[in-house]
């Protein structure tokens, strides 16, 4: 019974898993939208979910993952053409528990003003605190919102960083709850890396991160590139777990933005033009289990 | 003779091998290990190194460690020459390891509870959290005994590997959402740790305890 999601989330891709968590045979349960849902791979090696009541739902298998969309799918699953580059390598992080909106994950993942302060030494420094002003747009034709012209100075900007770098940045958000980066590349400054946040919303206050990063690095272990990915997002949810109210408001004014929070406010109109309600104070009511809110 | 860290930057106990050899200023080399999401630890190379899977693993010449009460005593016992970290005097030094098996044991709890938190990793520990925050009390309880003593450590005035042990129990709780504002001795005592020549943080570790 996926009836009461609104379409914008019932008809979006979410992540379900890594592929590497789902051996030929395995078949595993989780909770995706305040639904149980069982996910299973045939000996073949094909993906097939349901929910557990009973109607199968849509799964596809891309970016060293497993998707599914408890509708009917509005748009293919989101591309990310830089897979289709063989010269780069894909480390999955695996997934962390979060109590929080899936929602807010995704705003703090759009935020650059945070880095000094959450990432000290790594992704900026408290000498070098601003934020220079970038474009932000949201992208009617592919219904994604675009943060572009984004740069910070980081210290260790990479797994792969023997150095400082100005760092140069382009956030795109691709549905409700997924995100990525591109990023300069400390290999190759022409490129970008990609870094990739998927977020499984299990209820609207709780949620789990699968990040990813598909990157240009010929010489960290891919073990070495997810500690670096690992550290980062375990700093980050310290702060996302102790965001009160847990959920995510659209309200006007709820929350007074800063400068360096245009893509929060962006991020948060496209998704009330949506009409995005879960993960938010506003759906609140309409999806009965969450708890958290002050 | 070198030594080589096998490590998981998340893991408690490797942090707890990582305050040892900070503070006793040892360099190292670190050899990362894909606990979470690759259960290398589960791997044949793995376990002929550590025969349980546990981690960190420490390895120095021909000696292989895979219980960090056993990397702590022997960091302290090999490369501590004021012999302060682990002391020699047979009291302070069991009261030294009285305190570092409490914090290797029901202390330990709070591991389970944050890697419940963070990674949903099953315990057989029945309810960790309860576990959790019950050692916390006994840590407190401790360290109030100790500054009634006029002691600022978990087993004396100094600190010992005991404290070094206990620290991520106490200051990792954040991970697992338990707020130390009701255990001031234990906030008193984390931010003495913090102040310790050759401190290290790690992920989770508040900037203000
Ligand atoms: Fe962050």
């Amino acid at each position: 019974m996926t009836r009461d999601l609104e379409p914008a989330v019932r008809d979006a891709w979410h992540v379900l898993c890594r592929s590497a968590d789902l051996a030929p045979g395995a078949a595993t349960r989780l909770r995706l939208l305040s639904r149980d849902v069982e996910v299973a791979r045939n000996a073949a090696g094909t993906v097939s979910a349901r929910l557990l009541d009973g109607e199968a739902v849509a799964t596809r298998e891309a970016y060293g993952h497993v998707f599914a969309c408890l509708g009917t799918p509005a748009a293919p699953l989101f591309d990310i053409a830089e897979f289709a580059e063989d010269d780069r390598r894909l480390a999955t992080c695996g997934a962390v528990r979060v109590r929080a909106s899936g929602l807010r994950l995704v705003e703090n993942f759009l935020d650059m003003a945070h880095f000094p302060f959450v990432h000290t030494d790594l992704l900026g420094v408290e000498e070098r605190p601003e934020v220079p002003r970038y474009d932000i747009e949201i992208r009617r034709d592919v219904d994604e919102v675009w943060a572009t012209n984004c740069r910070f100075w980081q210290p260790r900007a990479a797994a792969s960083s023997a150095e400082g770098q100005m760092s140069e940045y382009l956030y795109r958000v691709a549905g409700p709850f997924a995100v990525m980066l591109y990023k300069t590349c400390p290999a190759d400054p022409s490129r970008f890396d990609v870094i990739g946040l998927l977020i499984r919303p299990a209820e609207p206050d709780l949620s789990y991160a699968y990040a990813f990063v598909l990157v240009l690095d010929e010489a960290s272990s891919e073990t070495a590139i997810v500690h670096f990915q690992q550290t980062i997002f375990l700093q980050d949810r310290i702060v996302l777990e102790n965001q009160r109210p847990r959920l995510l408001p659209l309200a006007p004014n709820a929350e007074t933005p800063t400068r360096a929070d245009m893509s929060s406010v962006a991020y948060r109109r496209w998704l009330k033009e949506k009409g995005v309600r879960y993960g938010t104070v506003e759906g609140l009511a309409g999806h009965g289990e969450a708890e958290g809110v002050p | 003779m070198s030594l080589v860290l096998h490590d998981w930057e998340l893991s408690a106990d490797a942090y707890r091998a990582r305050l040892a050899l900070g503070m006793l200023d040892l360099p190292y080399t670190k050899v990362p290990v894909d606990v979470v999401p690759g259960r290398e630890t589960d791997t044949p190379a793995f376990r002929a190194l550590s025969p349980t899977g546990a981690m960190p693993v420490l390895v120095e010449g021909d000696l292989v460690l895979s219980e960090i009460g056993a990397i702590l005593i022997h960091l302290a016992e090999r490369h501590d020459p004021a012999g302060t970290w682990l002391p020699r005097e047979p009291a302070r030094r069991a009261r030294c390891l009285d305190r570092l098996l409490f914090a290797l044991g029901s202390l330990r709890a709070c591991d389970a509870a944050r890697d419940a938190a963070l990674f949903e990793t099953p315990s057989r520990i029945a309810d960790p959290l309860a576990e959790a925050r019950a050692a916390l009390r006994v840590l407190e309880s401790l360290l109030a005994r100790r500054a009634l003593a006029g002691e600022a450590f978990l087993a004396g005035e100094e600190p010992t590997i005991a404290d070094l042990a206990a620290f991520p129990a106490a200051a990792l709780a954040v991970d697992w959402g338990e707020d130390l504002a009701l255990l001031p001795k234990t906030r008193l005592w984390t931010r003495r740790v913090r102040a310790l020549p050759g401190f290290t943080t790690m992920p989770g570790v508040p900037e203000f305890l």
